[in-house]
């Protein structure tokens, strides 16, 4: 629909149900820092700061999602997006090799705390860094309605893939695909037969017994908030602490144990990701008194088309995983039945999360603000660099920067590292809920249970939570 | 209809359609995961104006399961 924009008619669009996903998350947090997402990717080498400048401005011609903007109608309220035009842009320079690197990491996490004007201007923030140590490239900020982790991966790689093609006679990179193509696409599945179908599923779960929060500390929580509610029959939990301040702790794990996990994976058929969700389900059921009802919120990227994968924006889903399994259910039997739910999770996948979710608190009677899952999990099998042949051997690494800020109780990404393969954990937690402690107990346990059960995939879960 | 399921296939990875061959192992050989393939199974339904059970889905290893899990539904 063509709209009028201080002054210049856009195509304007509605928002899809990814993007207001994220936007829920302003009203939940209160603030709007928790919608930056903040990377970086440098080299160990003298890069030539006006080829990566053109390289990144042709990175952003290229990207629609990169140049979007929303917009509030003024009468009407209703949220739009439009694409603008590219212009080309000078990037700024900051040279931070004489500062030590915790400083560096602690003004770029600051960098991605600042809030962007959500309706009213650009929404990221590209700057040319050189770290400590002869580390040179580029760190951004973006806003979550705009790009999400998988789009923020397939811009990096743009880029790099630019700059090498002009300075080292590589091959100019495919086009990216459109993104304005990818919210059409998106915005014809409201009424559709599919919508139909999904509705049905969804409806079909929350016929299910009321399910039980479990908490990532144990049962404390829940006990606090039946005591503090007069209610000693509840089941549900708070999806964020009153200040929603958050922290990331980042757990490296060896190439070694990855290499078991992947050839577990390999031998038996399971998807990575249902071998770790098998693991925090398994943590979970100890923490809380050997619970057998797990809720654990499964992230989907939705993009499986090859023009999905390359058109940048936002298009993370997320939904309720509920798994109910006896403790005599062997860790095989587990991650069979878990890749099952995934698997028809993943079928339901474009059903709109807010409503999903929404529909599974009002089915049960918990009240806005509630949650049955304090964990969400991601497996992201991409990794944030590739830095192609040209400069193959270049030592390089890659950055997640932290917004300040985390809506929900705890968000853990797995994320292959770029250099070796190894896995990282990266804890994403609310610091009124949690200690480092805390969090470090809860991956010891993850990890102890992840591997006692690749080890033993005949044994039980009881078993298992004995053992560990 | 096995052209019509290449050319499907084609836009969810990057492989040459004519080393497709009913044998494909959509995972091992085509370099799917399980959400592509849910996806494309999704899509599939769309293309062949065809319904396709949930638990059916799951058994579908190759491009052969496939087109004979069609091949009944045309026929039923």
């Amino acid at each position: 629909m063509l709209k009028n924009i201080g002054g210049i008619n856009y195509d304007c669009y509605p928002l899809t149900p990814a993007q207001l996903l994220n936007l829920a998350l302003i009203k939940s947090g209160s603030t709007h820092e928790v919608e930056n997402i903040g990377a970086g990717q440098y080299l160990q080498m003298d890069l030539n700061i006006a080829a990566l400048r053109e390289a990144l401005n042709r990175a952003v011609e290229r990207c629609e999602s990169m140049r979007l903007r929303l917009w509030k109608d003024p009468e009407t309220g209703e949220l739009w997006q439009y694409v603008v035009p590219y212009q080309n842009e000078y990037f700024e320079y900051y040279d931070f090799s004489h500062w030590k690197e915790e400083k560096v990491t602690e003004v770029l996490n600051k960098w991605t705390s600042q809030p962007f004007d959500t309706f009213g201007g650009k929404l990221s923030r590209i700057v040319i860094v050189t770290l400590p140590d002869g580390f040179n490239g580029f760190y951004y900020n973006v806003h979550h309605a705009c790009m999400d982790s998988s789009s923020v991966i397939a811009f990096t790689r743009d880029v790099i893939e630019i700059y090498c093609s002009l300075l080292y006679d590589m091959p100019y990179p495919k086009p990216m695909s459109s993104y304005i193509e990818s919210v059409k696409k998106d915005l014809t599945y409201e009424g559709s037969k599919k919508q139909k179908k999904d509705e049905e599923y969804w409806h079909k779960q929350f016929e299910l017994p009321e399910p039980m929060y479990t908490d990532y500390t144990g049962i404390g929580r829940l006990m606090w908030l039946r005591q503090k509610n007069n209610d000693p029959e509840q089941r549900w939990g708070l999806l964020e602490s009153s200040d929603g301040k958050g922290n990331t702790i980042t757990y490296e794990l060896s190439v070694a144990s990855t290499e078991k996990i992947m050839n577990f994976a390999q031998e038996y058929a399971l998807p990575v990701s249902v071998i770790i969700l098998h693991a925090i389900r398994t943590v979970l059921s100890k923490f809380n008194n050997n619970e057998t009802d797990i809720i654990i919120r499964d992230l989907v990227s939705r993009r499986s088309t090859l023009n999905n994968k390359k058109c940048g924006g936002v298009r993370m889903h997320c939904f309720p995983l509920r798994t109910i399994m006896p403790l005599d259910t062997t860790v095989l039997d587990s991650m069979r039945l878990i890749k099952k739910v995934q698997d028809e999770l993943f079928i339901h996948a474009e059903y709109p999360p807010l409503k999903c979710l929404g529909e599974l608190c009002e089915t049960y009677g918990a009240p806005p603000g509630s949650t049955y899952t304090s964990v969400d999990f991601t497996y992201q099998p991409g990794t944030l660099a590739t830095i192609g042949e040209a400069l193959k051997g270049i030592p390089f690494k890659s950055w997640w920067y932290s917004n300040g800020k985390q809506p929900q109780p705890m968000y853990i990404t797995a994320m292959h590292r770029p250099n070796d393969g190894g896995l990282n954990f990266y804890f994403g937690y609310q610091t009124a809920c949690a200690t480092p402690e805390e969090i470090e107990f809860l991956y010891y346990f993850t990890g102890r249970i992840l591997f006692r059960s690749i080890e033993n995939p005949q044994k039980t879960l009881k078993e298992i939570i004995d053992m560990t | 209809m096995f052209d019509k399921l290449k050319e499907l296939i084609c836009q969810y990875v990057e492989v040459d359609p004519d080393t497709i061959t009913k044998d494909s192992r959509f995972i091992e050989d085509l370099g799917f995961n399980s959400y592509d393939i849910m996806c494309m199974l999704g899509d599939a339904e769309s293309e062949f104006d065809i319904t396709i059970e949930e638990e059916e889905i799951m058994k579908c290893k190759t491009v052969g399961d496939l087109l004979d899990y069609f091949g009944g539904q045309e026929n039923g």
